[in-house]
């Protein structure tokens, strides 16, 4: 468990890059919905067919000889109309259903991929692969690797900074000194954690030809995925923000003072598809291929696991959910080398069960998720 | 004395149920306009006709001149024809200040691409809406609350915020149901020197109340609706002396 925080040897770096990875696109395709769900109350459970719309929209471009960025942004636009299309013909419903009507048009994507023949005239149900990845052939001199830690650092910096800033404000309003330990204890966890970050994601930038895919992968996502806070923070906290709360709370009061609320719920229903159908670029690129089954709903339902945790409504939240969330799963992992006698198939199914009954206890005792306010989650209509 | 709102003919039926058969409605610019009747009478219903929530099955609706019954409910807001609800609703993980601040009217920052295109017009823009929100939240004496959720204020206050969030729109006629029901005596008497104090600066109201002191001592001119339909019309003292209305509503 602590190899992964303090070994150097190279298959764990290795191992660690890929986490980071993982990390940064289910962080935006946390932000994404919480943009939809946390902000404006829109129930998304189509998530995986957002994903889905965007890989291939992607992939495909991309195999046409578009440029790869520009296809991933080609990608989140498909993938925004895709939202467009489908808020013009549910949101008018009741909430309700609106959960269901993304679930089977989640679905619908995914088997329109399994049997629709997109490339070379294969059938849909084999996948794609062989298409271009990111910074792949990139071979960056010394300087332009020194820029790109530069830059790495940067993110994990103001993320370093804000967690020291957010600890300092906590430490001032929180009394029970047993609060003080327990808020120092958390900070010092997550500092570690970004230390190492940082750490990791240096090495792999210096030797960057010695894994040119995972590392290109590692240096874009990190870097899209702070783009992407960026964006929504920049967002949430603008007056346009302020009416998808009001939304949230009572569309009937927004209409009443003049919002176009079916205007906004439209406007965040696409922009968090595009934010997902950007993420689903990513998506593909790191499994290198993408199969229909990929973008099965369980897929959709670990993203609401790891908003929810981290706590809706909140973007740093969420980020950090989407950390905890693939941390857990890395750790648990390595539970069948602890335990050689149960069979892996079943250790599996007890990670499975442990998640559940985590969230139930977040349920009970923090239903707000982590970083979430609780005071807001307590107050009457 | 022109009309700022006029109201012909309305008809709305719930399946078999014929909750406004028919009913007019007139508030002269600039007053301070009663709409009273029998609880079940249509009153609420009425005023969702009025500002769209509910399409009418017939009749028109004319603000300021131009008919409003076929425009969506935001727009008719954005014409400077606001409605609070009988229940105050209060957006409750907003803070009191914001609630106010949403209400401002053609913010170039509720355009999403202008947040990054117009940050500092924006700014400026936010300083503006604040400074007015305050200046409000003093008058309705809701400034400690400003940084409070909401969602903690009792229900008098609730009934002033919405008073206050209606206000910060600049609207030209509010429509306000029932801003003194569950609202003690003191606070009651507040709410009605707002209302006077933002009649004089030219804001025109349509009231439902069921208080009568509030109706008496505030109404220019009261309507009276029993059974989805129109029974009287006239100045307060008129009203109380009808037979028809005290034999429907007030009780001799």
């Amino acid at each position: 468990m602590f190899s992964y925080l303090f070994s150097f040897d190279a298959g764990i770096l290795t191992y660690v890059s890929f986490l980071i990875t993982n990390i940064a696109i289910y962080a935006m395709l946390g932000l994404g919905l919480n943009l939809q769900w946390g902000f404006t109350g829109l129930i998304n459970f189509g998530v995986a067919g957002f994903v889905a719309v965007g890989a291939y929209a992607t992939v495909v471009l991309s195999m046409t000889g578009l440029p790869l960025f520009v296809s991933m942004v080609a990608g989140g636009l498909v993938a925004a109309i895709f939202g467009l299309g489908l808020g013009i013909a549910t949101l008018r419903l009741r909430e309700d259903y609106l959960a269901i009507v993304t679930i089977g048009a989640a679905e619908l994507v995914r088997l329109v991929v399994n049997n629709e023949s997109l490339v070379d005239g294969k059938p849909g149900a084999i996948g794609i692969n062989g298409f271009p990845l990111p910074l792949a052939n990139f071979r960056p001199d010394i300087f332009t690797r020194y820029g790109m830690v530069l830059m790495l650092t940067g993110v994990f910096g103001l993320a370093l900074w804000k967690l020291g800033h957010w600890c300092r404000r906590r430490l001032v309003s929180v009394r029970e000194s047993k609060n003080k330990v327990w808020l120092t204890a958390v900070t010092v966890v997550g500092a570690l954690v970004l230390v190492r970050a940082d750490v990791v994601t240096t090495i792999a930038m210096l030797n960057f030809k010695d894994n040119q895919v995972v590392n290109g992968l590692l240096f874009c996502s990190v870097l899209m995925a702070a783009l992407v806070f960026l964006l929504v923070e920049t967002l949430v906290r603008s007056p346009w923000g302020r009416v998808l709360k009001a939304i949230r709370e009572d569309e009937e009061v927004a209409k009443a003072l003049g919002k176009n609320v079916f205007s906004y719920k439209l406007q965040s229903l696409m922009i968090g598809g595009f934010i997902t159908g950007i993420a689903g670029a990513f998506y593909a690129w790191q499994q290198s291929n993408v199969y229909p089954d990929n973008f099965k709903s369980d897929l959709t339902f670990n993203v609401w696991i790891l908003m929810v945790l981290g706590g809706a409504g909140s973007n740093p939240g969420v980020a950090i959910g989407a950390a905890i969330f693939w941390i857990y799963t890395t750790l648990t992992r390595d539970l069948s080398k602890l335990l050689p006698m149960v069979p892996t198939s079943q250790i599996d199914a007890f990670r499975m069960v442990f998640i559940g009954l985590l969230l139930i206890g977040l349920m009970v005792w923090r239903p707000q998720g982590l970083l979430g306010n609780r005071d807001e989650l307590t107050l009457g209509k | 004395m022109s009309a700022i709102l006029s109201a012909t003919g309305l008809v709305k039926s719930f399946g078999g149920v014929q909750a406004v058969d028919r009913a007019d409605l007139e508030v002269i610019s600039g007053s301070i306009t009663g709409l009273i009747g029998p609880n079940g009478a249509g009153k609420t219903t009425f005023f969702n006709l009025l500002s769209n929530f509910i399409t009418p099955d017939d009749g028109i609706v004319q603000f300021k001149g131009d008919r409003i019954d076929k425009l969506q409910p935001h727009r008719i807001a954005r014409k400077g024809m606001v409605r609070t609800f009988q229940v105050a609703r209060a957006l409750s993980r907003l803070s009191v200040l914001e609630n106010l601040l949403l209400a401002t009217q053609n913010q170039t920052g509720e355009t999403f691409w202008n947040v990054w295109t117009q940050p500092k017009r924006i700014a400026l823009e936010e300083k503006q809406a604040r400074d007015r929100a305050m200046e409000i939240l003093d008058s309705i004496g809701l400034i400690q609350k400003a940084n409070d959720y909401a969602g903690g204020l009792s229900g008098g206050q609730r009934k002033l915020l919405e008073i206050g969030r209606a206000m910060m729109t600049k609207p030209e006629l509010i429509l306000l149901d029932e801003p003194a029901a569950g609202v003690n005596p003191t606070l009651i008497n507040q709410i009605c020197d707002y209302i006077q104090y933002w009649n004089r600066q030219g804001v025109s109201f349509l009231i439902i109340e069921h208080n009568m002191d509030v109706i008496m001592g505030l109404c220019d001119r009261v309507w009276v609706l029993a059974e989805g339909r129109n029974l009287a019309v006239g100045t307060p003292e008129e009203i109380q002396t009808n037979d028809k209305v005290l034999e429907a509503y007030l009780g001799a």
